[in-house]
């Protein structure tokens, strides 16, 4: 070192000379060692690094390059907010009109720990909610508990008038009901559901499952227009003649689509139990009886038509066929005689026009038990119907079919069948012969209703033209609907009270189809035991109380099902609708 | 140079590093309002809802029905006014009379346009049987004045739902 410095502070050196740095002086011994530990050490953790970073760009690579999938692939990752489904869907009319709705109702409740003014709270909840007594909020508040309820199902208006309160411990809980706008008017239909909205009556019970946990609306093929008139027209029946109750419904004959379905006397499904402040004697029961799909009833003359329809489409009898109904038939202890008896012998159109219990029994017992109960199988009349309401009623019907029951199951007493199974097989008679199940639920667009051929084409057609009678000379004038070329059958049943038949105590029903000459609606209506009044002039059969209800039903809802009117005493409609064993001949009036 | 480099990438490394952390609060930030919009949606379709059936319920055919005979008394269309050949309708009409008497509305004041309708433009539309009117119209006041509002009639949704909670 003193050499080197000597050297290079030497004036007199060569100028190209420059000495060598000096070389760096290795230690020996223990501080090598240290030096080089070091190096080791550096060397190790340079290269992790180095690793991790080249893990690091590689996973960048791969995820921008390679894995990474789009932007849209990366969201549902993010915790979004949804909307909670509704416990049950909403139930439409065809027409999208609410019959049935799960609305938010949240429910108020107090946490007393976080009140700070008890006094004033509670003052200023009972000017929210004035039947809620003062004190008893008050003592609510100061229970020192951490949670009391306040209030259950809360209208929107409420809650925002206890927001605008603004008392920190008040607190919402999010609850849901289900509200029936429309009431009584659909109660036997729609149902009605308990706490936790499980259906308990109707179609929400009946499709429970579907509803649970839907969010898009169900349709059903109900029209709330023609429920109105029908329940209307069905309250004043019964209000005019004092009578126990009614049923009725509205078909289309040809996909089996109810368009209105009524059962009076009915209850509010938003308080089914609450008494109906009108009638406040009417038991619960009662109201909640649904008339249509689970009473059974003995029907009575509308069953000719089958007895009819059997006959003719058998082939025991032809429309010009005729039977002897001079005398009433006696059989065991029973006596069939006419309510107003011809007395002679009456074709087979006469005996539906003049609705002849004999001649409608002797049609029978030509035909056969066998067959008469069969044909009832084939109509679907011996099994309980099959619908979206969960509470339907099963037949009642002779296990041993006797001549007696031949008898009178041909005039409908001794076979007891719910109004739905009837007017499924009424539609069958007069749509061409096709069976098609009745149904609640509105079918999509295009859909073609399955069915079953149960009566010829041929056999309808008669049908439509005998069925016309009855509203042209028969017992069911009154049913007449100018324009609409209405065809039916009239039914006044006797009661069975016990053992036997009470006489004062009737069931009268009407089946109207419109227009009979091309059948398109079914109107089927029903009165439990009407009284006969004035303007009745002391009748209450089926001619006098619905049949003329059934005519007021058809020209109400014409319009709005857009059936136009034709002039029935066209030619057209007359050719579609003769009767040629009738041609030339006189008929009596009814 | 070698500080040029190191500049330059630590530069870099802060600049991507502010821009990961803008981006990913950016996007917190987003899907915080996402999610207030999204509530605020269902709150909004809650709302709707409700304004659903209250509309549904204050337009049953009930209301409408009462609501009719107050205010319009249109009957049921009845076949003879419908026309459904081209031949029916005729060619002229004629004119009418030049004093045309005035059917008033008993309820609403004599001066509003609504109320005075000439008879032979409503003619056509009244119902076949008039003492149907006259009897509805004639009942309806005397069955309100008779005695107050039953419980059973709620006039908005709101009561409707009130009254069902107290009733459980």
């Amino acid at each position: 070192m003193i050499a080197a410095q000597r050297l290079d502070d030497n004036p007199c050196r060569p100028r190209h000379f420059k000495p060598p740095p000096c070389v760096a002086i290795i230690p020996d011994g223990p501080a090598k060692q240290a030096l080089e530990a070091c190096r080791i050490r550096l060397l190790v953790t340079g290269g992790l690094f180095a690793l991790v970073f080249a893990v690091v760009a590689l996973r960048v690579v791969e995820i921008v390059a390679v894995g990474g999938g789009t932007a849209e692939s990366q969201i549902a990752r993010f915790r979004v907010v949804t909307e909670p489904a509704p416990s049950h869907a909403d139930i439409l009319d065809r027409n999208g009109n609410v019959l049935a709705a799960t609305l938010d109702s949240p429910s108020l409740y107090a946490n007393p720990k976080q009140i700070v003014d008890a006094t004033e709270a509670a003052n200023r909840l009972v000017r929210v909610f004035p039947t809620l007594a003062a004190a008893e909020v008050y003592a609510k508040l100061t229970s020192g508990k951490s949670f009391v309820w306040i209030r259950r199902h809360l209208t929107p208006a409420e809650q925002y008038d206890v927001n605008q309160l603004g008392i920190p411990g008040l607190e919402f809980e999010h609850e849901e009901r289900r509200v029936y706008p429309d009431g009584g008017l659909t109660s036997h239909v729609v149902g009605y559901t308990g706490i936790d909205n499980a259906g308990f009556a109707g179609v929400e019970r009946g499709l429970d499952g579907v509803l649970r946990g839907r969010r898009e609306p169900l349709e059903l093929s109900l029209d709330l227009r023609l429920q109105y008139i029908l329940h209307e027209e069905l309250q004043r029946i019964i209000d005019d003649f004092t009578a126990k109750g009614g049923a009725g419904l509205i078909m289309d004959v040809n996909s089996g689509e109810i368009l209105a379905m009524t059962s009076l006397p009915d209850f509010d499904p938003n308080r089914p139990t609450a008494p109906d402040p009108e009638h406040p004697s009417i038991p619960l029961a009662d109201r909640m009886f649904d008339r249509v799909t689970l009473g059974v009833y003995e029907l009575g003359s509308i069953f000719k038509i089958f007895t009819v329809a059997m006959a003719l489409d058998c082939g025991t009898a032809t429309v010009a066929s005729t039977y002897d109904a001079s005398h009433p038939i006696k059989i065991g202890r029973f006596t069939i005689s006419d309510y107003h008896g011809k007395h002679r012998v009456l074709s087979v159109p006469e005996i539906l026009m003049y609705s002849s219990n004999i001649g409608a029994a002797r049609m029978a017992v030509a035909a056969g038990a066998q067959t008469q109960r069969e044909f009832l199988a084939r109509l679907g009349l011996l099994k309980p119907p099959k619908i979206e309401v969960s509470e339907v009623g099963a037949p009642h019907y002779p296990a041993k079919w006797r001549e007696v029951n031949v008898m009178t199951i041909a005039f409908g007493h001794g076979i007891s069948v719910t109004p739905l199974s009837f007017a499924t097989a009424a539609a069958a008679l007069v749509n061409g012969g096709i069976l098609r199940p009745a149904t609640l639920v509105k079918p999509p667009a295009g859909y073609e209703p399955q069915g079953r051929r149960v009566i010829s084409t041929k056999t309808s057609e008669q049908m439509r033209r005998l069925m016309r009678l009855v509203v042209e000379h028969g017992t069911g004038t009154m049913a007449a609907a100018p324009g609409y070329v209405v065809g039916g059958k009239t039914g006044t049943a006797d009661k069975v009270s016990g053992r036997h038949y009470a006489e004062r105590k009737l069931l009268s029903s009407f089946v109207g189809v419109f227009p009979i000459n091309n059948p398109k609606y079914l109107v089927l209506t029903m009165v439990d035991e009407p009284h006969p009044n004035k303007q009745s002039h002391g009748y209450a059969t089926a001619g006098w109380t619905v049949a003329p209800a059934t005519s007021r039903i058809i020209q109400r809802i014409a319009p709005l099902l857009g059936v136009q009117p034709v002039d029935e005493s066209s030619p057209e409609v007359q050719r579609a609708l003769m009767v040629e064993s009738l041609q030339g001949k006189r008929i009596e009036a009814y | 140079m070698i500080k040029l480099s190191t500049l330059f990438w630590l530069v870099l490394v802060s600049t991507i590093g502010f821009a990961m952390f803008a981006v990913k609060y950016g996007v917190q930030s987003l899907e915080g309002e996402l999610n207030r919009t999204k509530r605020a949606i269902i709150a909004e379709q809650h709302a709707i809802r409700a304004d659903e059936a209250e509309w549904a319920y204050l337009t049953r055919p009930e209301t409408l029905d009462e609501m009719n005979r107050r205010h319009l008394s249109l009957g049921p269309m009845s076949t003879k006014q419908l026309r459904t050949s081209i031949t029916d309708v005729p060619l002229r009409v004629v004119a009418p009379a030049v004093d045309i008497p005035v059917v008033t509305v008993a309820d609403e004041p004599p001066d509003s346009p609504q109320s005075t309708i000439p008879t032979s433009t409503i003619a056509p539309i009244l119902p076949e049987k008039p003492t149907d009117a006259a009897q509805l119209s004639k009942a309806a006041p005397a069955k309100a004045s008779a005695k107050p509002v039953p419980p059973r009639r709620p006039r908005s949704l709101d009561e409707l739902i009130a009254q069902v909670a107290a009733s459980r």
